[in-house]
């Protein structure tokens, strides 16, 4: 007993030993530190919080990045934290409601930034876009109006990534063997459908377990085709446009006649879409219409081979609809921002290390990291993957649809994505559009009351 | 007297601690949540108070009937499914030879097994592109027989349901054969004597001396089933087009995906209130057949 009192009294001052020499080592450390700053000119000092904290290509680049940027600048300190994507908005939104943001950080396009704006938290970065007027102009069309906000249409930041969720893969063998063209039409697609059907291969792959699937890679573009983009807009605002209007039923009619044409493989709502991918991948299905996740997911689980063997094409246009042929859904991604209370030298340094993550040199890095952006930049082949560069080739060209559940409500992007779910499972229509016309006008509603 | 007396506020006093804790992390929260069902909350904003109509628009939700009718069939999967098979294999495995042992680690396996990997098993035992479920029915010839089983409507239900009753024989396994093993030898020994053998014993000696325990068991079986979740959320997420939501899942998608705090927090009262209507109304039946003469 004695014994074990005695070697328990020795480890706690073992332990209590090393906690004191860490103590002497980090003052050591900090006196270090002061001295070496008393020497050299004036250093600023600034807070920079991004999600960039993965192992993926482009969060290396990014990260590589900023410190490049420590290294060229050597009178501005850039303090980077890098917080993991799952918890990046909930931090973010925790010290914004502190006031305590950081002096540059990442946000996200759309609804995330508009907060920022309304809580006059963030301002504009005009002084880098006059100083830069090409630069500015080569971003894609519409990339910097998500980031235009009021009356003097200030810019507040510039997208360094790009989403888009509805691109037409094809297996290019399964196509020659059966010669069949790729469609650029709907009904080219339809007798597409007809001929691998009639071949025992699955014409679509798809993976609606989760139910935002069908809806942002298929049902969007298909929608944007039949009602266009204005009619959308106006329904999403309830404005004279609802989603009850005949217009947005035969949109729904679009995606039952894929059903109908026996176009998805049995039990797609079953599977995932990490599934989906690999089935389509195998070859089992002909065509896929997916995001550009699935560009870096078959990247990095497929053999190059298969990958030789993908192309990509844009949804097949629908000519008899309202809306422009040439669209994908999707948008500019993600930028950095500038904190409303940085002044002089810190506001200085801000705009500088903006710039440096999102000029010509830095997008097209990002590029060439697998990665779309939206900007207009050449990329080098060799550097990326085949399937990549083409899907980005064809993105240039091609101009941006809306995804339907980042511009509706919540409980209505549930209804369209079940409603979608339903029509697969031989629903009727009507019930659908009148769910999602109910969920979205209860929202539009709720908000004007606030 | 006095002493009895004493005893009582030394109960009291011994269960206070426990008294109190229970009623913070249970009894509130339930009382504070039908509070939260009074208001439009997403959870971010000021809440406002709406009165009823929260309440009123669950009572006049489809989907909630739907979900209660898919909770009512996990029930009663789980009571007659769970509760007679644990009992069966009770019966079997009482004796300890090392085959018996085997099969019995076998059954409880699954309870070891977090119930996320169980909805991963058997979203993929029953995945229509290479579950091994519709390969087994390709190879014994019965090929009009595969489906989607969890996307097919007609039969998903059924389909979530077993993969929980797989999931949960085990404890009620190991409470039945421990109930076996308390019925005095005494009373064995009498009943052989007067002749008892076999299924008569089993009905006239052993069931009714484990009534009680049988008893515990339903209800613990009809309030496990009726927090179905995990399994169901993993292999479906309630889809699809809704078709096996639960009232958890109902209640999980209303407040987490769509930001309905406070529509969610009237779900789950009325999750609440629909577990002790079940529960009184088990404990009801089982009362009827107590008096009913197979009981003690």
């Amino acid at each position: 007993m004695k014994k074990t009192i005695f070697l328990i009294g020795i480890l706690l001052l073992l332990l209590l030993a090393a906690c004191g020499d860490d103590q002497n080592e980090q003052a050591n450390g900090d006196s270090d530190n002061s001295d070496g700053s008393d020497n050299g000119e004036e250093k600023t000092t600034i807070s920079f919080w991004h999600n960039f904290a993965g192992d993926d290509l482009r969060a290396r680049t990014i990260r590589d990045r900023i410190d490049q940027f420590n290294e060229d600048n050597p009178n501005i300190t850039v303090e980077a934290e890098a917080i993991p994507v799952d918890g990046y908005r909930q931090r973010i939104s925790t010290v914004a409601a502190a006031q305590e943001l950081p002096d540059v950080f990442f946000t996200y396009s759309g609804s995330f930034t508009d907060q920022f704006y309304e809580g006059n938290l963030i301002q504009p970065i005009t002084p880098l876009i006059d100083e830069n007027p090409d630069w500015a102009d080569s971003f894609l069309s519409s990339a910097l109006d998500i980031y235009e906000y009021g009356d003097e249409e200030d810019i507040y930041s510039v997208p360094v990534a790009m989403s888009s969720t509805s691109y037409l893969f094809y297996n290019k063998e399964l196509f020659e063997e059966n010669n069949v063209q790729v469609p650029e039409t709907w009904d080219e697609l339809m007798d597409a459908i007809d001929v691998f059907n009639e071949q025992g291969i699955t014409p679509l792959a798809m993976g609606n377990q989760a139910p935002w699937v069908a809806q942002s890679t298929t049902f969007g573009a298909i929608a944007d085709r039949v009602t266009g983009t204005d009619w959308f807009m106006d329904a999403v605002e309830q404005n004279g446009a609802f989603f009850t209007d005949p217009v947005f039923i035969d949109a729904l009619g679009y995606f039952k006649e894929l059903v109908d044409a026996n176009a998805y493989q049995e039990g797609a709502n079953s599977i995932d879409n990490t599934q989906a991918e690999q089935y389509f991948a195998q070859g089992k299905a002909a065509m896929m219409i997916n995001g550009s996740w699935t560009i870096s997911s078959l990247a990095s689980s497929s053999s190059e081979e298969v990958l030789e063997n993908i192309g990509v094409a844009l949804v097949p246009s629908i000519p008899e609809g309202e809306g422009r042929e040439n669209t994908i859904t999707g948008g500019p991604g993600g930028g950095f921002v500038l904190n409303k209370n940085a002044e002089g030298d810190v506001k200085e340094a801000g705009l500088e290390l903006i710039y440096y993550l999102s000029n010509d040199e830095a997008q097209k890095e990002i590029a060439e990291s697998n990665s779309m952006v939206m900007y207009d930049v050449d990329i080098d082949e060799d550097k990326v993957s085949p399937l990549y560069y083409n899907a980005f080739n064809l993105v240039r060209g091609a101009e941006f649809a809306p995804v339907y559940d980042l511009y509706l409500s919540a409980a209505a992007g549930e209804a369209i994505n079940n409603g979608l779910q339903e029509i697969m499972l031989g629903g009727d229509l009507e019930p659908v559009a009148e769910n999602l016309q109910q969920a979205q006008a209860q929202s539009v509603e709720e908000d004007d009351d606030e | 007297m006095q002493n009895i007396l004493r005893v009582k506020y030394l109960l009291a006093l011994t269960l206070l601690p426990t008294l109190l804790l229970y009623t913070f992390i249970v009894i509130v929260p339930i009382i504070w949540s039908s509070y939260y069902g009074f208001f439009k909350w997403s959870g971010m904003n000021e809440p406002s108070f709406i009165g009823w109509s929260n309440y009123m628009e669950v009572v006049n939700d489809p989907i909630f009937w739907r979900a209660l009718k898919n909770n009512l069939i996990i029930v009663a999967a789980s009571v007659f499914g769970q509760v007679p098979i644990a009992l069966i294999l009770a019966l079997m495995l009482r004796k300890t030879s090392l085959f018996q042992k085997f099969v019995r680690s076998a059954v409880f396996l699954p309870m070891v097994i977090s119930t996320v990997v169980v909805g991963l098993i058997w979203g993929y035992i029953y995945n229509p592109e290479f579950g091994i479920v519709n390969a087994f029915l390709e190879t014994v010839g019965l090929e009009t027989w595969t489906r989607a089983w969890l996307s097919d409507r007609s039969v998903n239900m059924y389909a979530v349901a077993i993969p929980i009753i797989w999931n949960y024989i085990g404890p009620y396994l190991i409470i039945f054969i421990a109930a076996i093993q308390n019925v005095p030898n005494e009373i064995e020994d009498a009943a052989k004597i007067d002749g008892a053998n076999g299924l008569k014993k089993l009905i006239y000696v052993t069931l009714p001396m484990m009534w009680t325990t049988i008893k515990v068991a339903v209800v613990l079986c009809i309030s496990g089933s009726l927090k179905a979740f995990d399994q169901v959320f993993v292999m479906t997420g309630g889809g699809p087009a809704q078709s096996t939501e639960l009232l958890a899942t109902y209640m999980y998608n209303n407040t987490f995906v769509i930001y309905r705090y406070g529509f969610g927090s009237a779900i789950s009262t009325m999750i609440v209130i629909v577990s002790l209507v079940l529960i009184l109304f088990s404990q009801v039946i089982m009362k009827r057949k107590d008096e009913g003469g197979i009981g003690i």
